[in-house]
């Protein structure tokens, strides 16, 4: 029989202070702006340490000022006593908003064909009103880079904020291009290629990157030198790879071709970003010396090897943390992006540490995309991502109570929450009337 | 080849892996003595006989913070395993003779955890050709040499449900494994006092498979229940079949011919006579409710759902029905059955009273359930005991080895976890984990490489870049579709 | 055809032994092909009579097709024709636990139009226990050759198929003109194989069909027989499958079940267990973990006469990582184990034989020796290969010794038969005489300086016979790595000089042997040359048929060479 404990309910809901605010059948929250302060908070702010009895001032979709003792004006008071505030998190590589429903493929719109298509701009597919998108924020993650696959360079990825109508609004001001490396290890249980196939394949594919490469490169000096090229979009978009104009994120996962990778790179003008690198810690020092960027995950995974140590994926970020590797996490995910501040909690745990996890999902990648002076911390003049907590936002238990994306105070709800408050209590219950 | 798996690469890969067994680290047990076997056996305590191979071992941990489950939350106490077998709970317990004592100041310990739905151990997960397989048993592949079966202990899980696959309406009987790391004879690691139970599937994958693969029945959530409805009614019409010869021959000179053996009507009768407990993988509310229906037509008591990402839509019907559901913690939008989910389904079913556990469906989630199970904190504000619950004495509940596992109680099962900080912490770290007393996992002790079978002509290391979520669930039904890219679709 | 030609011989073999007594009666052959005897006599030869006797010299008298007598003062025949042993090792020729010689994989049937793969019919599913080896048997399949080669004369073919492939037959590698069948329907051939996109399709679905055709099989037979006594009763449905099953419920047949790997062989066990049939496990590979499982079920073991290939392990660089080495160490161990295997089976007190299905006949020798080098003693080889297989085939008494009144099964070969150099000179099957090429091999750097001397050219020879002095010529030339040659020799009819080509030219070390076929009253007569060279002199040992042995000395014609 149900055994409903009312009392119990009613304080769940209490804990979730935009649903319990009773809402009236056919009512929508929608994002609001204004001028919001926060008051007295435990402010987090990552660069500049931690700062108790702190107010935070956000206004025209920035953080005005970050202090004690601030002057409300018209500001609206959101009383953030005991609770803590953090930057909004980034994760640095997702398809959110590519994809609706993974197995049914008239929604999913990652992969284009063709090997070659880095003009494919997934900030063009990114659909505002994906249903994940409102179930991810809600979890603090308030900005991902959401990156197209396929191919050996299958598009241009886009870092977007988890707010907007249309993608222009969501667009953060960070784009580049994929470039898949070509993979010397299996893609997974059912890639049935022989050890030799896969070496040839790959082999063959670093060989046509590289033919692609000189071509993008001479393409862009002759566009410089004022030549009226022929119309040829995926060379004009890897040439503004081969100068640097855009970053080139480089999807490496095995040892052998990280170090393969980082040759590659060398001596090219490009502003490399490796991504994945699950076997960054066997080759960590060369990552660190080469001093390329990393942004990494899924950190819960399995390892790449049957050999290797159980948590090998699990310490994978702490240990290239600790050989010196500027570093960054995703969830490489879709509809779970919200699982961003676990994945770091796990790194974190397995050695990476609680700090560097948080730099890892807020000012690191901020500072790999260029874009360091306006988001990844709570500090003034930055873009307003930010999240109030009633604790730490990596553990379940605690409640995030506001998102701020640009300013605006997002709702709370979505449609996970929203079938939760119509089915908790069904009525009918099991019988009618 | 999991396989083990190692992907096919020539026969020697596959088939021989010549045994290397290394003494992986010091192992704190006992082994029975023969004497204590023969006092079993005059007691008649069979269970033990049964199990008369697997290890037993004996440990006290002392001053941990105890998380009973069904006793609530013990600060600085001492759980004492003996032979197996968990002794005493309390404060002060002194080590017997020759029993190892482990310090658990500032750590926890938890009953092992138990996962309700897994395919780890399983050489075969689908024999997805018939809509109904229930004739084939998954104790007959089960393989103790997966690695998968240590990463599970290294994330406390030391009872896992090794099911068969969700390609058919009523699939194969599973086995109930109890991780015993190292062991080579599959019965080993075979929970042999565990119940019968079976999988049954509904909605996308059979439909998939059966309909729109191969052209029969069933296409649609019609011809599931149809293909259920006649399986049951042709299983009486066997039983009676085979009632009536059995008391006809016993008579003299009988001229009574016996029936055709049908083990696939034979099994579907020992549910109906409430011999085996159903798992049932579903999702829609639509097709839960159904199968209700159908179980309540035939008097089954014994089902409980698993995966049921709808099941919320329908918990006051699980909770008065059924044995509950097994859910994951927040996968949703994989395919189109489970779009409308909600990551609050356990705490929405927990709240109307159905018995629910957290799953993992997969070898990866499998080493973190804990961590799953704390999700329903987040969403659903679930208690401690609540979310712990979650992953022990619940699906211990619907394994029907409650009474054996699932909590730390005097008299069940040595199966323990010993945690760095809260296991519901997202920061937590299983150090320990015991088996029956046996200690399997050790963080600090053990080696890194852990496979116990090695194959002599292994060329390289394969790596596998974890690619999306990939689902066992279906593994095995590649033949039946044109690409395996499709297959990569079909996901859980 | 096939398949008729050898049922009509088994017939015949049953009914009066028609075939072989057909054979003496005097017969024309205008094709040339007929032996003139059937009666040979091996002499003087180290004769290995079973496995872990010493060799004796002795001669081995065959007639018949059987052994007639094995001594050192045995009075041959007239009819005996003499091949010379002296230089000869003899062992009974080897009996393979199954093999795939001869055995055509039968073409998949057509589906029928009503299909279902849930429900498909036994035959496409691979339930074909009605099956014989023999209906899909080419007695022209060169694996049948290579096997004989290698030292088989009797072996257990098994059929193609599914998870209930067919009955296996025993036959001999003999003669063509014989059907050479021995036993049909030896065992039900079972494996743990599903059939691709229809059920059963995995192991799992498998063992529950092995379960079920079993159960129903009794069940089958148990309607058969009321039915034959009672009257009025339903008539009972009667199918091939169940038909074929009968033999192993009753356990007249064994099931020869294929099970490579450890967990396939606990698989096959838990359902002999479960159902009670007569049990051969066949096809091992992996079994070094259920050593003790093997020998508590009291099965009987075939192992696939087979090693690892050692790519991987040749592979292994000295210069790897320190990771890569710890992982290399295993796959070496793993590796050395599997080659251990066999000689574990053996201190485990296990009287195993083996199997050679998917087996090339070139590498099973060095599978043995390999076997060998890592544990195996030569007495265990040698009972695998010939008292176990055949007390595992039933056939102890009629095959596996040299013994007098067994099958004239026999290898000779030019050493010991595992030594390294070893080669099989003749086999003996079923009393027919197959000869082969035998060819030098390098003694690999056996002292160091492994150089060969020359021995191409032009020699002068003399040889001493009771006959007086004689002598002639010997040309000796390379081709390739293979020597060819001619020798004049005093014409035996009276008149000059005759000229026989060389056969068998062999120089292994310093050790050169030849033969060369002569003709003296129209009765072809063979002499085998063995001896020494050194510095362009030969000090040999010639054997004339069975007239004895006598010396032979040659000298290098140095200015021949020149000219040349």
């Amino acid at each position: 029989m149900k055994i409903l404990n009312k009392t119990f309910c009613a304080l769940i809901l209490a804990l979730l202070p935009m649903v319990a605010a009773a809402q009236i059948d056919g009512e929508v929250i929608k994002p609001r702006s204004g001028k919001f302060l926060l008051q007295n908070a435990t402010v987090v702010t990552i660069t500049q340490g931690v700062l108790n009895n702190t107010s935070v001032l956000v206004e025209d979709g920035k953080i005005k000022e970050v202090g004690a003792n601030i002057a409300a004006d018209e500001a609206e008071i959101i009383d953030c006593s005991g609770k803590f505030i953090y930057p909004g998190m980034i994760d640095g590589g997702t398809k959110l908003g590519l994809v609706e429903v993974s197995s049914v493929a008239e929604t999913v719109d990652y992969a284009e064909i063709g090997d070659f298509t880095p003009n494919m701009q997934a900030l063009t597919a990114v659909n505002p009103n994906s249903v994940a998108i409102p179930v991810t924020r809600v979890s603090g993650v308030t900005t991902v880079l959401t990156v197209p696959s396929g191919g050996l360079f299958p598009g241009t990825a886009a870092l977007i904020n988890l707010n907007g109508y249309t993608p222009d609004q969501m667009f953060a001001g960070f784009k580049g291009v994929v470039m898949n490396f070509p993979s010397s290890g299996r893609r997974g249980r059912y890639d049935r290629r022989s050890d030799e196939d896969i070496k040839k394949a790959s082999e063959k594919a670093l060989k046509e990157a590289d033919k692609l490469w000189e071509n993008a490169k001479n393409y862009s000096t002759l566009a410089a030198n004022g030549a009226e090229l022929e119309y040829y979009p995926e060379m004009e978009q890897l040439a503004k790879a081969t100068t640097g104009e855009l970053p080139l994120l480089i999807e490496v996962n095995t040892a052998s071709d990280i170090q393969a990778a980082i040759k590659w790179v060398e001596g090219k003008e490009a502003k490399v970003i490796f991504t994945g690198v699950a076997e960054g810690w066997r080759v960590a020092e060369a990552i660190a010396k080469a001093g390329i960027p990393v942004i990494t995950g899924p950190i819960q995974a399995l390892p790449t090897r049957e050999s290797d140590r159980y948590d090998a994926a699990y310490a994978n970020a702490g240990k290239m943390a600790k050989a010196g590797v500027k570093l960054a996490i995703r969830t490489d995910e879709q509809e779970n992006v919200r699982n961003l501040p676990f994945f770091a909690a796990f790194a974190a745990a397995y050695g990476l540490g609680k700090e560097e996890a948080w730099k890892a999902v807020t000012i690191n990648p901020a500072e790999i995309f260029g874009l360091a002076d306006q988001y990844g911390s709570v500090e003034a003049g930055k873009t307003a991502n930010l999240i109030v907590a009633d604790g730490d936002p990596f553990e379940t238990k605690t409640n995030i109570l506001h998102v701020f994306i640009e300013g605006y105070r997002m709702p709370l709800s979505n449609r996970q929450v929203r079938l939760y408050q119509e089915f908790l209590e069904r009525s009918p219950g099991l019988k009618m009337n | 080849m999991k396989l083990s798996r190692t992907q096919e690469s020539g026969t020697w890969m596959i088939l021989i892996h010549a045994k290397f067994h290394v003494p992986l680290k010091k192992r704190n047990h006992k082994y029975m003595k023969k004497t204590t076997y023969f006092l079993a056996a005059l007691l008649g305590l069979s269970i033990q006989i049964a199990s008369a191979q697997v290890k037993k071992g004996s440990v006290l941990i002392k001053n941990a913070t105890v998380l009973t489950i069904t006793n609530g939350t013990l600060e600085n106490s001492d759980v004492l395993v003996q032979d197996g077998i968990i002794k005493k709970v309390g404060q002060n317990i002194n080590a017997p003779k020759d029993v190892t004592t482990i310090d658990g100041t500032g750590k926890y310990l938890m009953p092992g955890i138990i996962d309700a739905h897994s395919h780890l151990g399983l050489d075969v997960v689908n024999e997805a050709t018939a809509p109904i397989v229930a004739e084939v048993r998954m104790k007959d592949v089960v393989n103790p040499f997966e690695v998968g079966i240590y990463r599970a202990l290294a994330g406390g899980v030391t009872i896992s449900h090794a099911m068969h696959g969700s390609a058919n309406v009523i699939g194969g009987q599973n086995a109930t494994l109890k991780h015993r790391w190292g062991s080579t004879d599959p019965a080993d690691i075979i929970m042999q006092d565990a119940p019968r139970t079976i999988k049954f599937a509904l909605g996308e994958n059979p439909t998939r498979v059966h309909g729109r693969g191969n052209g029969i029945q069933p296409r649609t959530r019609m011809g599931v229940e149809g293909i259920l409805r006649n399986g049951f009614n042709e299983a009486i019409q066997y039983k009676k079949a085979w009632d009536e010869y059995n008391s006809a021959s016993s008579q003299k000179n009988s001229k009574a011919l016996p029936p055709v053996h049908n083990e696939r009507l034979q099994i579907l009768s020992d549910i109906l006579d409430g011999k085996i407990i159903i798992h049932c993988h579903s999702y829609r509310a639509d097709e839960i409710y159904m199968l209700i229906n159908v179980a309540r037509d035939f008097g089954i008591t014994k089902l409980v759902f698993q995966h049921t990402n709808e099941g919320f839509k329908v918990a006051p019907e699980i909770a008065e029905y059924t044995m509950g559901a097994s859910v994951f913690a927040d996968w949703w939008a994989y395919k189109f059955e489970v779009y409308y989910s909600t990551a609050y389904n356990a705490a929405i079913l927990t709240e109307n009273g159905a018995i629910t556990s957290i799953n993992s469906d997969d070898a990866e989630l499998i080493r973190h359930l804990y961590h799953e199970a704390a999700k329903t904190q987040r969403y659903g504000g679930m208690t401690d005991d609540q979310a712990l619950s979650m992953i022990t004495i619940n699906p211990a509940k619907q394994l029907g080895i409650d009474e054996k596992v699932g909590s730390i109680e005097e008299g069940k099962q040595g199966d323990l976890v010993l945690f760095e900080g809260h296991p519901l912490s997202s920061y937590a770290v299983p150090q320990m984990t015991f088996v029956d007393g046996v200690k399997y996992f050790d963080i600090k002790e053990d080696a890194d490489d852990q496979r116990l079978k090695i194959s002599p002509t292994q060329m390289v290391e394969e790596v596998t870049i974890s690619t999306d979520h990939e689902d066992r669930c279906m593994q095995g039904t590649e033949s039946l579709f044109e690409t395996t890219n499709s297959l990569f679709l079909l996901n859980q | 055809m096939k398949k008729e030609l050898l049922r009509a011989g088994v017939f015949c073999l049953l009914v009066s032994g028609w075939l072989s007594s057909s054979m003496a009666h005097a017969q024309s052959d205008p094709s040339g092909k007929k032996r003139i005897t059937d009666t040979y006599a091996i002499t003087n030869a180290t004769v290995f009579t079973a496995p872990g006797n010493p060799g004796i010299k002795a001669t081995v008298l065959i007639n018949d097709g059987l052994i007639q007598d094995v001594g050192t003062n045995i009075s041959l025949p007239k009819e005996a024709k003499t091949i010379v042993g002296d230089s000869l090792f003899i062992y009974p020729a080897f009996i393979a636990g199954t093999s795939d010689a001869g055995i055509i994989k039968p073409n998949d049937p057509e589906r029928p139009e009503d299909f279902v793969s849930s429900n498909p019919p036994d035959e496409i599913a691979g339930i074909t226990p009605w099956r014989s080896a023999l209906d899909h048997f080419s007695p022209k399949d060169s694996k049948i050759e290579d096997l004989r080669k290698t030292g088989f004369a009797l072996v257990q073919i098994t059929p193609a198929g599914g998870m209930l492939a067919g009955k296996a037959a025993i036959i001999l590698l003999g003669n063509e003109n014989s059907t050479n069948l021995l036993i049909q329907n030896t065992a039900l051939v079972a494996s743990l194989n599903g059939s691709r996109g229809m059920y059963p399709a995995t192991a799992v679905g498998v063992m529950a069909k092995f379960r079920e055709v079993y159960d129903n099989t009794k069940l089958t037979s148990q309607r058969s027989e009321m039915y034959k006594t009672v009257t009025g009763l339903k008539r009972p449905e009667i199918t091939p499958t169940y038909s074929a099953m009968q033999d192993v419920v009753t356990g007249k047949i064994p099931v020869l079940f294929s099970a490579p790997s450890e967990l396939e062989i606990r698989r096959a066990i838990s359902l002999q267990k479960e159902k009670g049939f007569n049990l051969i496990l066949t096809d091992l590979e992996d079994y070094e973990g259920v050593i003790d499982v093997l020998k508590s079920s009291g099965s009987s073991v075939l192992v696939k006469l087979e090693i690892p290939d050692d790519k991987a392990i040749k592979a292994q660089k000295e210069d790897a990582t320190d990771e890569v080495k710890v992982l290399n160490a295993r796959v070496k161990d793993a590796y050395n184990k599997a080659l251990a295997q066999a000689g574990k089976l053996e201190e485990a007190g296990i009287p195993f034989a083996f199997s050679t299905v998917g087996v090339k006949s070139e590498n099973i020798m060095k599978a043995l020796q390999s076997m060998i080098e890592n544990g195996l003693s030569e007495k265990a080889a040698l009972e695998a290969l010939t008292t176990n297989s055949a007390s595992i085939l039933g056939l102890s008494s009629v095959a596996g010794t040299i013994e007098k009144g067994k099958m004239a099964n026999l290898i000779l070969s030019t050493d010991s038969i595992f030594a390294e150099n070893s080669q099989i000179k003749h086999m003996v099957v079923d009393g027919y005489i197959f000869n082969f090429e035998t060819k030098s091999k390098k003694k690999s750097s056996k002292d160091g300086h492994g150089e060969q001397p020359k021995i191409e050219g032009n020699w002068d020879y003399t040889s001493e016979t009771p006959a007086g002095s004689s002598g002639g010529e010997l040309s000796i030339q390379k081709e390739g790595s293979d020597y060819t040659g001619t020798i004049t020799y005093d014409d035996p009819s009276g008149s000059g000089k005759a000229t026989s080509p060389l056969k068998n030219v062999v120089l292994d070390g310093s050790t050169l042997s030849f033969s060369f076929d002569i003709t003296a009253n129209g009765m072809e007569i063979t002499v085998d040359v063995s001896g020494e060279v050194s510095d362009g002199s030969l000090e040999a040992t010639m054997t004339v048929g069975e007239f004895g042995s006598f010396p032979f000395k040659g000298t290098l014609n140095p200015t021949l060479i020149a000219t040349k």
